[in-house]
């Protein structure tokens, strides 16, 4: 079997405007997803039971539910039930930060309750109302054991956004599906591609590393 | 008006009821030494105090503030009620000047600088003035628990609670600490300390509680109950911390 590798070089800024597409998703997406999961993951760990249920309804609805069949959702389904459209770009960002939010809920409970119930009684115990506990005492604590499954979340919602394929975000798979279509060159192609999403995911580990390592690890 | 006063709090954790009826005054500069056998209520009884433990029956009212007035209240009662713990409770990502700052800027509002220069003061008094920069993690068991008594003290407590202060501490540690609590309790605080550390309730107490069974059975002079208690459990139970 004989391989054309120049088909890679003329195929570059396609599949770099395709990687350029996937970090604006992910990007977006996580920024917002983290937003979504610190809300619901401390609504779960310190809420009341009506916001603790609201935040677990969200939390079970995503999680048990396809990523592929939420973004059709948004997609496809939304126009026809309210009415609302959405262009694919923007679906592919709610669809990884609704999905990468009810994850990071978990992630967030999980780090915030792993916290030594002590520290908080001890921060309760000098007369701080619980909000400043949780940003002063708890939060802190809490982020710093959070870097390493986050990391594992970033890194799976990235890989996430080549589902978007379906909605026909010219996103990094999409466009290596397009130039496949057209030259059939299928190792070179799917290996250019694996090997730009390798790169992305190698420099989201290295910046997750760097802040583990430059924060004291307690 | 008492510092502290129960007037028959009951408290349950689910069906086990942990204290029953208690009935108690605590007047301002009464150092109150509470004991008594694992499970009969002290803890709970000095925790409901600053409402880390919400009472289920009666009322609680300390410095005029009942415990039931709500949230904003309850902060106040606690502001006035400072806990030292067990296990210490130091926040770890923080040096010892940082714990002991922390209180009196969060809670009193003072600026950084004013409440670091307090707080050197607070570690200087229990005989920490070096130690400012050390994290929790650096200190031995005795120097977290002193930098956690000046913790609570920064923020201006009329009254201190001790959760079994030195039962974390090895032997030749605790008498630095008690140290310190002597020495608040000469300066005329008002301390409510659960211990085992009857040295301590002889020499600092002014009013030595045994409790059994979520209830109050002996309260009287330290010395007296320590050298002829008329109550043969309690004669039992000092015979076992000896």
């Amino acid at each position: 079997m004989e391989f054309d590798w120049s088909v890679i070089a003329d195929a570059m800024p396609t599949l770099l405007s395709g990687a350029r597409v996937t970090i604006l998703i992910t990007l977006v997406g996580l920024a917002g997803g983290m937003i979504l999961g610190v809300v619901a993951g401390t609504m779960r760990a310190y809420g009341g039971v009506i916001l603790n249920a609201i935040a677990l309804a969200y939390i079970e609805l995503i999680r048990g539910t396809p990523m592929l069949v939420q973004v059709m959702f948004i997609y496809f389904a939304l126009p026809m039930l309210a009415n609302i459209r959405v262009d694919p770009l923007s679906a592919a960002i709610t669809a990884i930060m609704i999905n990468a939010g009810a994850y990071i809920a978990e992630i967030v409970r999980g780090a915030l309750l792993s916290v030594n119930k002590g520290l908080r009684e001890a921060g309760l115990a000098l007369g701080l109302p619980t909000w400043k506990v949780l940003f002063y005492i708890i939060g802190p604590l809490a982020f710093r054991r959070m870097i390493p499954p986050l990391g594992n979340q970033f890194i799976i919602s990235l890989k996430d956004t080549s589902l978007f394929i379906v909605i026909g975000v010219a996103e990094l798979t999409r466009q290596g599906q397009d130039i496949m279509s057209t030259t059939f060159r299928a190792v070179e192609v799917w290996s250019a591609v694996a090997i730009l999403y390798l790169v992305m995911t190698g420099v989201m580990t290295l910046v997750l590393r760097v802040t583990e390592k430059r924060m004291r690890i307690l | 008006m008492s510092m502290v006063e129960f007037k028959s709090v009951t408290k349950a954790f689910g069906s086990i009821t942990v204290l029953k009826d208690v009935d108690l005054k605590v007047e301002a500069g009464e150092v109150v030494v509470l004991i008594g056998p694992s499970g009969s209520g002290k803890s709970t009884l000095l925790r409901c105090i600053n409402a880390l433990e919400t009472i289920d029956g009666g009322d609680l009212v300390v410095d005029g503030i009942s415990v039931k007035e709500g949230r904003s209240r309850v902060r106040m009662i606690r502001q006035e009620a400072g806990m030292v713990f067990q296990q210490f409770n130091l926040f770890p990502q923080m040096t010892a000047l940082g714990n002991v700052s922390f209180g009196s800027r969060k809670v009193r509002g003072l600026g950084r600088r004013e409440a670091e220069e307090q707080a050197r003061e607070l570690l200087a008094k229990v005989g920490l003035a070096e130690r400012g920069h050390h994290y929790p993690s650096e200190l031995s068991g005795g120097q977290q628990q002193r930098v956690a008594i000046a913790r609570a003290l920064a923020v201006k407590p009329k009254l201190m609670l001790f959760d079994e202060p030195t039962s974390a501490l090895d032997p030749e540690l605790r008498h630095e600490v008690l140290r310190v609590m002597q020495q608040l309790a000469e300066e005329g605080m008002t301390m409510i300390v659960v211990t085992h550390e009857m040295s301590f309730a002889r020499k600092v107490g002014t009013r030595l509680i045994f409790m059994e069974g979520g209830k109050i059975s002996v309260d009287g002079d330290p010395a007296q109950l320590l050298d002829h208690s008329e109550n043969p459990r309690l004669r039992d139970f000092l015979q076992h911390v000896h």
